[in-house]
């Protein structure tokens, strides 16, 4: 391999990596969806605390939606009323808190929480923080009955396991299924060992407490199912767990399609003081979005992709330009490949490109049709001023007049029968039509007019593929939401220069040589 | 199918469109020497220098003022030839067999005016004949006489001889032959006959036209094997030399046989083309690699020459270039 094939290679490399880099981001993390006209379900979260002041000093605590989880929530809103809010991180999980006080509340006081999100799915992984952030601990350090019977009941499990895998799901299922080899006598066990938490709580604390002691790092994470719009919505618990670096998620009578997680640990979720008759209630609705918008939200860290590799924060007459633009390349792409790996002739380098274009405003077949007959008057005319023998950029200048007279008698005729054509060629581009005709007339010239009509027509073959790569709905999406595959297409086509095989057509050619 | 026969090409070493670009064309060929062949009045003026013969220039018109010496320069009984400087392909070339009834007669027989030829200058000067469209220059010169000995293979036009050459060693060879079909023009794409000739001794041996293997010309329908072009060293040293003159690596060199002044360098070629593998059924490949290898030894012209027919006469004695099969 040459250095200059090395060279070619490395950049290549370094364009796709790029490419795709930040293609995967807003695919994987950002969840930008690949099909144009995509919908999302957004939830809209609504925590309403009501509560009657008792003319003291008040303090209602709740816990927000926690922010390690890699998920989208968005348009945190709070509704005060008169109360001062503050915001809290806990120290050691990664719980975020809002805390609402007032010095001498009275009557009937409301209190609301909003957001947006669409949630994770049960297997989005667990933050990197929580990896291995815990050490083995035994519980019941002040009863010591109870760790005597957790030691023996966990060295049972452990006996029982061949590894941490076997183990946490054996004592998943003792703790939440009662299947004991023994009967009843598991059973009790779990009894005496289970807190006064309320009944879901206390089996994921024993599971915890149980793996915890194993050097399993674990936690119980609250949160709601994101499964239908209601009022007064259940809040759910499960249990988390990090094995081998895997993401583990544990949830009692099943899992959810949808979930959001909303903070660890065993505490309720709102917490007050200096208040009366606490009514707390969680809501829930859905709302269909276009995906698309959904993803552009996908919060602070995403600002830099957002920004740069997007066209979105443009002036909209910009960007319909940009939505045009960038699917250019897919047709060169296409053109290079047609060059150089099936060995396609046409008339000049980027023309078909270029027509294919010009067909966005014909739609194909009329482009086709109108393009033909145009260049049919073009080259009759073409051959007539060969006669006068006049100079070329004249001759040139003469073929731009009649092909802009043609379209004017097109449009006139078309004008009664059918306006669609007539409005579309207005924007042919007549000095392409100019160009093809004086290189297809030199080449008829030159060559044969059969070489001519063959490159013509694989000149046409090649607009038209181009032209339906360019307008593919798919295509135009793709490269208008993702303008990083700029990039990638630079890398093929920089791999596709250094391609030094035989093309398709060279295969027929040197048939002779092949027996 | 499609992979059987890539497999086969690449056996017989056929080197595709890509492969000449990259590998020789762009490797070989710096762009800032891309001058001494694009503009064939340099490359005139350079082998003058060194003594290769090349057709006598009776002018250049460069712009309208240069016009009006266009009739001293057309003053040749035996004819001119009309070419652009940068043409490329044998475009917008115009030969003159001479004067005809106050006007001038063409090669293919037809009688033109002076206005036409004007008219032909005009368009050459305006650039619709160079690469890129850029204006252009007119050269007339000296029309070839061509040698008799290619007479009964050829038709009307002038026949000459493609020279492949790798680093200033010749590697594969084709006489081009003009029919009724390319109107009496050598440029395979019209039509011309295409001959493989064997760089150890000048015979021609297998022919093609349209990259179809044919034995007998198609307007003469005489064999077009077995023909002994004469001055076979001579034409080889030239080819050899042009290297030294030009320093482009991969050259196509164009010789053509006078009557009466010998062989004579008609233009070189910075991209040849590569049909000539059909004309000598075989691959370029594996001649490339053993010019490669006499080029390492920086020899003079003579010697590379000598070094490149043995290599070509030991070849062909242990591997005959691939025949047709008996059933195929």
């Amino acid at each position: 391999m040459t250095s200059s094939m090395r060279r070619a290679w490395v950049l290549a490399a370094i364009l796709i990596a790029l490419g795709l880099g930040v293609f995967l981001i807003k695919t994987v993390r950002m969840h930008f969806p690949l099909a144009p006209n995509a919908v999302a379900t957004i939830w809209d979260y609504e925590v309403y605390l009501e509560f009657d002041g008792r003319d003291e000093p008040a303090r209602v605590e709740i816990y927000l939606p926690a922010n390690d989880v890699k998920r989208i929530f968005s348009q945190e809103e709070f509704y005060n009323g008169p109360f001062g809010l503050s915001l809290t991180d806990e120290a050691g999980t990664a719980n975020r808190k809002a805390t609402w006080t007032y010095r001498f509340p009275s009557n009937k006081k409301v209190l609301r929480f909003t957001a947006q999100t669409i949630g994770e799915t049960p297997s989005t992984p667990l933050p990197e923080t929580f990896t291995g952030s815990e050490t083995e601990e035994l519980p019941f350090e002040e009863d010591n009955l109870k760790r005597q019977a957790f030691i023996v009941w966990a060295a049972d499990m452990r006996r029982r396991s061949a590894d941490d895998k076997s183990f946490a799901d054996l004592t998943l299922a003792e703790i939440f299924e009662g299947r004991g080899p023994g009967g009843d006598k598991s059973a009790d066990e779990i009894a005496v060992l289970l807190g006064d938490l309320p009944a879901p709580l206390a089996r994921l604390e024993l599971a915890r407490q149980t793996f915890q002691a194993q050097g399993i790092p674990a936690r119980i994470a609250n949160g709601v199912y994101l499964a239908e719009a209601r009022r007064r919505v259940e809040l759910r618990h499960w249990l988390e767990y990090h094995l081998d670096g895997d993401s583990f998620r544990y949830f009692p009578g099943g899992a959810p399609t949808r979930l959001f997680t909303l903070w660890y640990g065993a505490d309720d979720l709102v917490a007050d003081s200096g208040v009366d008759e606490m009514e707390y209630q969680i809501s829930l609705q859905a709302r269909r979005n276009a995906a698309i918008d959904v993803a552009r939200n996908a919060g602070p860290e995403y600002d830099f992709i957002n920004h740069w590799f997007s066209f979105n924060d443009l002036p909209l007459t910009t960007q319909l330009v940009y939505k045009v633009l960038v699917t250019i390349p897919v047709g060169i792409l296409i053109l290079v490949f047609l060059r150089q790996f099936i060995g396609f002739k046409t008339l000049g380098t980027f023309m078909p490109v270029l027509i294919g274009i010009a067909f966005r405003e014909t739609a194909l077949v009329n482009g086709l049709i109108l393009f033909t007959a145009l260049i049919a008057l073009g080259l009759g005319v073409r051959f007539y001023l060969e006669r006068l023998q006049l100079l070329l950029v004249p001759r040139l200048a003469v073929v731009v007049v009649f092909i802009v007279m043609s379209m004017a008698v097109i449009t006139i005729a078309m004008s009664n029968a059918n306006q669609a054509i007539g409005l579309s060629i207005s924007l042919f581009p007549m000095v392409i039509l100019t160009m093809t005709i004086e290189r297809m007339s030199i080449v008829w010239e030159e060559q044969s007019a059969g070489e001519a009509i063959k490159q013509g027509a694989g000149s046409m073959a090649v607009a038209a593929i181009t032209y339906l790569a360019m307008t593919n709905a798919q295509v135009e999406y793709m490269m208008y939401q993702f303008p990083e595959l700029l990039l990638v297409i630079m890398g093929l086509c920089v791999l596709m220069g250094r391609y030094t095989g035989l093309r398709l057509s060279e295969l027929w050619r040197f048939r002779e040589l092949a027996r | 199918m499609v992979f059987r026969s890539i497999a086969a090409l690449k056996r017989n070493g056929v080197i595709g469109i890509n492969e000449r670009n990259i590998r020789y064309v762009n490797h070989l060929n710096p762009r800032k020497l891309l001058y001494t062949v694009d503009d064939k009045l340099v490359t005139k003026q350079l082998a003058e220098k060194v003594g290769i013969p090349t057709p006598e220039l009776y002018g250049v018109i460069s712009d309208a003022r240069d016009m009006r010496r266009l009739p001293d320069m057309m003053q040749h009984a035996g004819g001119f030839v009309i070419k652009p400087a940068q043409g490329s392909q044998g475009k917008g070339i115009m030969v003159i067999d001479g004067p005809l009834k106050g006007g001038w007669r063409l090669a293919n027989g037809r009688r033109v005016e002076i206005d036409e030829i004007r008219f032909q200058i005009n368009n050459i000067l305006s650039g619709m004949y160079s690469l890129g469209g850029q204006p252009d220059k007119a050269l007339i010169e000296y029309r070839v006489k061509f040698d008799d000995v290619f007479g009964a293979i050829s038709f009307k036009g002038v026949p000459d001889i493609r020279v492949i050459v790798l680093k200033g060693v010749p590697a594969f060879a084709m006489l081009r032959l003009p029919t009724a079909e390319s109107d009496g023009k050598a440029n395979l794409h019209r039509g011309g006959v295409g001959v493989g000739v064997d760089i150890a001794t000048g015979q021609t041996q297998l022919a093609m036209q349209f990259d179809q293997l044919i034995e007998l010309h198609p307007d003469t329908a005489h064999p077009l094997n077995g023909v002994q072009t004469p001055h076979w060293d001579d034409i080889l040293l030239m080819a050899a030399r042009s290297y030294d003159v030009t320093g482009l690596g991969y050259v196509g060199v164009d010789v053509v046989l006078d009557r009466e002044k010998g062989p004579m360098l008609l233009e070189l070629n910075a991209r040849p083309g590569i049909s000539i593998q059909i004309a000598n059924r075989k691959g370029l490949r594996f001649a490339l690699d053993r010019a490669e290898a006499i080029a390492q030894k920086n020899l003079n012209a003579p010697a590379r020459v000598a070094e490149a027919k043995k290599a070509a006469g030991e070849h062909d004695a242990d591997a005959a270039p691939c025949e047709p099969d008996a059933n195929g």
